[in-house]
């Protein structure tokens, strides 16, 4: 099917026909929210049926850069990280006087909030871009030397421009004491090149590994960027003494970077030619589609993306919307795996297991995330988490997560409010087994499930679809049945 | 069992030929609407994994000279670089004692902390180590050192990256390429303890990747665990993509599992000391000891980036390393283990000369460590200069001797990997000499 764009998202939704992958089913909001979310809660469709596509997409972009921007997304798990406001002389002073000067809180805090907000944000539009930029832009949380700074990458950069412009948030990054700090840039100067920062800017933050560059671009891309440094308290400085002097040429970019006082400059300059490098625009809106449509793209839509990106100087939400008014992105529904983590959250979300208490869940999604292999913003190198199914095969991580959905079904864990299994069929409440199964499959994973999966369901509990719901076994293995429904390929895609 | 013991090879061959049985009769009753093309087409190399036995490709029956030699390589990545200086000591004047008293004094164990190796007089072993010297005495043990890579940086991404892919461009690991020379295997044919694949194994061949055998279970209530697995494989059966192949190789890896797992706990008095990499090793000899068809295993150990106060660090790290190592070998046994090696490797060594913190920063040649069965005898392998201000390279070990060939031999003598050109392109292979054919 050729992909087609629309004036709006409704437009696009409204002509796209109905595909999906089997066995999933054709509900679009199921699909909407694991992809610009983090899966679907019940009211949700309220929401979207209340507001319109394309009322509730602008909602979501409104409240992401005005109410919900930063952490404010949900009061509560904001306040689980109160040293996420610091700066990084104010965290160090924190830690000391709370008996380790080298101590985690502040990156545990980090990810915990994270998880939070993944998790019960009310904006999870604006979480689904934190993560999709915070693994372009990597900078490992819990890595070497960023204990007190780690969090400023994530307020001051990632969420501050996740609905703005690319440009600028690139900017922000090559100013950013974390980023200096991981990918070494703290600690080139003129004497001792570190060509870490220098080549990563090439090859991850801008324009890949096949613009065509060259290891002398990349020894200039590290030189002329020399001088970025942090002062004692950890806080972004240019020193000018450590400046590299001496013309520089990268790709098409050339700079004669003739003063140590004018080589920050210099270096913004070959920044934004970077950022707004046709390569750059590709690069971005190919990971995007990845990233936000399937693990194949179509040329038609990131080129679509890519000329959006040049056209608007590298406004991110434009493009978003794109992909939202493409029939590609609706017809895409199945076409992605859940990663670990992400399946974890989606399962907090389907069951609508709230934070009971909230120390205690988010802790709790720490570990289970940690199990699993995906702490969210701990990945160690700077590419980021894989977005693609084939990076994520591991039998050890299934169990885990059919055990979570048991867990969280069963009300196993630490800090979420308990979960009456029977709360899920709703208002309308079955007759016969079968209904109940139907039901559930409908509630949990939006999709009805085809014959051969229902009948699977059925054997499971035992006994005939039209047994009436007062006789059934459903009364002993309800709270077994519904996790087996999570465990579904229903479930595990998106 | 009454028919005469059977070869390895031949016993996989038989499985092959029951699980093609079985796939054929699973193809025949799925359901209409279910189609397993995209299993064949999807993967190329991978196919469908087995119901009750456990090869994972149907065209293992076929293959059988592809099949496992029986022997097992086990990788160990140190993740952080790990200092080989203060691992395996040059320990006289002609390997260069003095210059380390004069650049690292403080972290040059004390003689009494050096145990000498018989045979190779120059080198000693730091005392932390000493549960692995009787191994030394049997053959069992041997080190390169100034071992690296070409293109390798002082980055632990790039490094460990391009120790792992084989190449700086490779796109998939070596080992992987390595389990796509050898043809199809069973599901347990390359494990990885952890949570995640590394990069050496990235790529199209199927693996297993287990947290811990002990949980490696279907979870949540037992009563209900039978009916569970038998519901999933009809909700999986058909998927396209990795799923459909993964959930059943992981139920089929279950009833394995248990299998092994009923026979694990540590044999010929060997004890384990406590910790995830004991564990992880415990888990792999209790694999090994069931003969499941493990060809080559994976585990990676983090904490070795010394920066600060290397010694009580390293010495910390090292000591229990050693005491898992030689409780893995010892728990094998003579027999069991002459069919398994074990590399220890790590992304570079570090700087010669101690900072300012006690520690070391980021430097350049490392050392492997080389266990268990196939080494041509306990040695120190390799090229080695005496370290002097004039031998360094920017002031660390220089890359002497190279990893891949390290690797390669071990790949090639101990698997039966026929070219090595695929598993590290652009690599003139130059054997140590250090592994034994077969």
């Amino acid at each position: 099917m050729a992909t087609t764009f629309w004036p709006s998202i409704a437009a696009a939704l409204r002509n796209t026909p109905h595909t999906t992958r089997a066995p999933m089913v054709w509900d679009p909001a199921s699909l909407l929210m694991s992809r610009f979310g983090f899966g679907i809660e019940a009211k949700t469709r309220a929401d979207l049926a209340h507001y319109g596509l394309d009322g509730w997409w602008a909602n979501q972009v409104a409240f992401g850069r005005g109410a919900g921007a930063g952490y404010a997304g949900h009061a509560g798990v904001a306040a689980q990280g109160p040293l996420l406001k610091n700066n990084p002389a104010a965290v160090r002073a924190w830690l000391k006087a709370n008996g380790n000067e080298y101590g985690w809180e502040a990156m545990d805090q980090l990810t915990r909030v994270t998880l939070g907000l993944q998790a019960w944000s009310h904006g999870q539009v604006y979480e689904a871009v934190v993560d999709f930029f915070a693994n372009h832009l990597n900078v490992a949380n819990h890595s070497d030397g960023v204990w007190t700074t780690r969090h400023t990458m994530d307020r001051d950069v990632i969420r501050k421009y996740a609905l703005g412009s690319y440009a600028s948030m690139l900017l922000a990054s090559a100013r950013n004491p974390a980023m200096l700090q991981y990918l070494s840039l703290a600690s080139s100067s003129k004497k001792a090149i570190n060509e870490n920062y220098g080549r990563e800017l090439l090859e991850l933050h801008t324009v890949g590994i096949g613009a065509g560059y060259t290891e002398a671009d990349v020894q200039n891309s590290a030189r002329i960027l020399t001088g970025r440094s942090l002062d004692a308290d950890f806080n972004y400085t240019y020193k000018p003494e450590r400046h590299f002097l001496g013309p520089i040429k990268v790709l098409g970019f050339s700079h004669p970077n003739d003063t140590a006082e004018g080589g920050e400059a210099a270096g913004e300059a070959y920044l934004r030619y970077l950022a707004y490098h046709p390569a750059t625009a590709q690069r971005l809106a190919y990971k995007m589609c990845v990233h936000f449509v399937s693990d194949n793209p179509s040329p038609t839509l990131v080129a679509e993306l890519a000329r959006i990106y040049l056209r608007t100087g590298s406004q991110i939400v434009p493009m978003l919307a794109a992909i939202l008014r493409s029939t590609e992105f609706w017809a895409s529904r199945g076409a992605k795996v859940r990663r670990p983590a992400e399946n974890l959250i989606a399962t907090v979300r389907a069951l609508g297991v709230g934070p009971g208490d909230l120390s205690k869940s988010l802790q709790s999604l720490h570990w289970m995330s940690s199990a699993v292999g995906q702490v969210p913003l701990d990945w160690s190198a700077p590419n980021g988490y894989p977005a693609v199914a084939g990076a994520w095969r591991s039998s050890g991580s299934l169990l885990n997560l059919w055990g979570y959905h048991r867990g969280l079904a069963q009300n196993w864990y630490d800090g979420f409010a308990d979960l009456d299994p029977n709360s899920l069929y709703g208002a309308v409440k079955p007759r016969t087994s079968g209904e109940a199964i139907v039901q559930l499959c409908g509630r949990l994973t939006g999709s009805r499930f085809p014959a051969a999966h229902q009948a699977a369901l059925q054997t499971f509990l035992g006994e005939p679809a039209d047994t009436p719901i007062a006789d059934s076994r459903l009364r002993w293995y309800l709270s077994h049945l519904i996790p087996l429904i999570l465990d579904a390929p229903q479930h595990a895609l998106r | 069992m009454t028919t005469p013991e059977l070869s390895t090879a031949e016993r996989l061959t038989r499985q092959a030929e029951q699980v093609s049985a079985d796939l054929a009769a699973q193809d025949a009753s799925w359901q209409g609407g279910w189609t397993r093309r995209s299993f064949l087409a999807g993967a190329g190399m991978v196919g469908v994994a087995a119901l009750g036995s456990q090869l994972v490709t149907t065209r293992a029956a076929y293959a059988a000279s592809g099949l496992s030699n029986g022997n097992t390589l086990i990788c160990i990545f140190l993740r952080g670089a790990a200092d080989g200086l203060r691992i395996l000591v040059p320990a006289t004047s002609d390997t260069g004692l003095d210059y380390l008293t004069t650049v690292r004094a403080n972290l040059v164990p004390a003689s009494t902390n050096r145990l000498p190796l018989a045979g190779a007089p120059g080198w000693a072993l730091n005392s932390a180590l000493s549960p692995l010297l009787p191994f030394w005495g049997t053959g069992e043990l041997a080190f390169v050192p100034a071992v690296s890579v070409e293109g390798v940086t002082r980055s632990h991404f790039q490094a460990q990256q391009c120790l792992e892919r084989g190449s700086d461009t490779a796109t998939t690991g070596w080992l992987d390429r390595a389990l796509q020379q050898l043809g199809p295997g069973t599901t347990f044919r390359a494990v990885t303890q952890g949570s995640a694949l590394p990069a050496a194994l990235t790529g199209n061949q199927s693996k297993l990747v287990m947290s811990s055998l002990k949980n490696f279970s279907f979870p949540g209530w037992d009563g209900v665990a039978p009916q569970s697995e038998a519901a999933l494989r009809t909700l999986y059966r058909g998927l396209p993509g990795p799923l459909g192949e993964d959930v059943p190789i992981t139920l089929s890896a279950l009833a394995t599992a248990a299998t092994a797992r009923a026979k694990a706990g540590a044999q010929n008095g060997a004890v384990y000391p406590g910790g995830n990499f004991s564990t992880a090793l415990a888990d792999l000899a209790t694999l090994l000891r069931a003969e499941v068809g493990m060809q080559v295993a994976t585990i990676d150990v983090g904490g070795w980036d010394t920066h600060t106060d290397e010694a009580n660090q390293l010495d910390r790290n090292l000591t229990s390393a050693a005491k898992a190592l030689a409780a893995f070998l010892t728990d094998l046994g003579p027999a069991r283990r002459s069919r398994v090696t074990v590399a220890v490797m790590t992304e570079f060594g570090r700087r010669v000369q101690m900072n300012a913190s006690g520690g070391t920063d980021h430097g350049h040649g490392s050392l492997m460590w080389l266990l268990g069965g196939g080494l041509a005898g306990a040695s120190v392998y390799g090229k080695w200069d005496q370290l002097s201000a004039a031998t360094l390279d920017s002031g660390d070990v220089p890359a002497l001797n190279n990893a891949y060939d390290v690797l390669g031999e071990l790949a090639q003598k101990r698997l039966g990997v026929g070219q090595l050109s695929t598993l590290f392109p652009g690599r003139t292979f130059a054997p140590l000499g250090l592994a034994k054919v077969g």
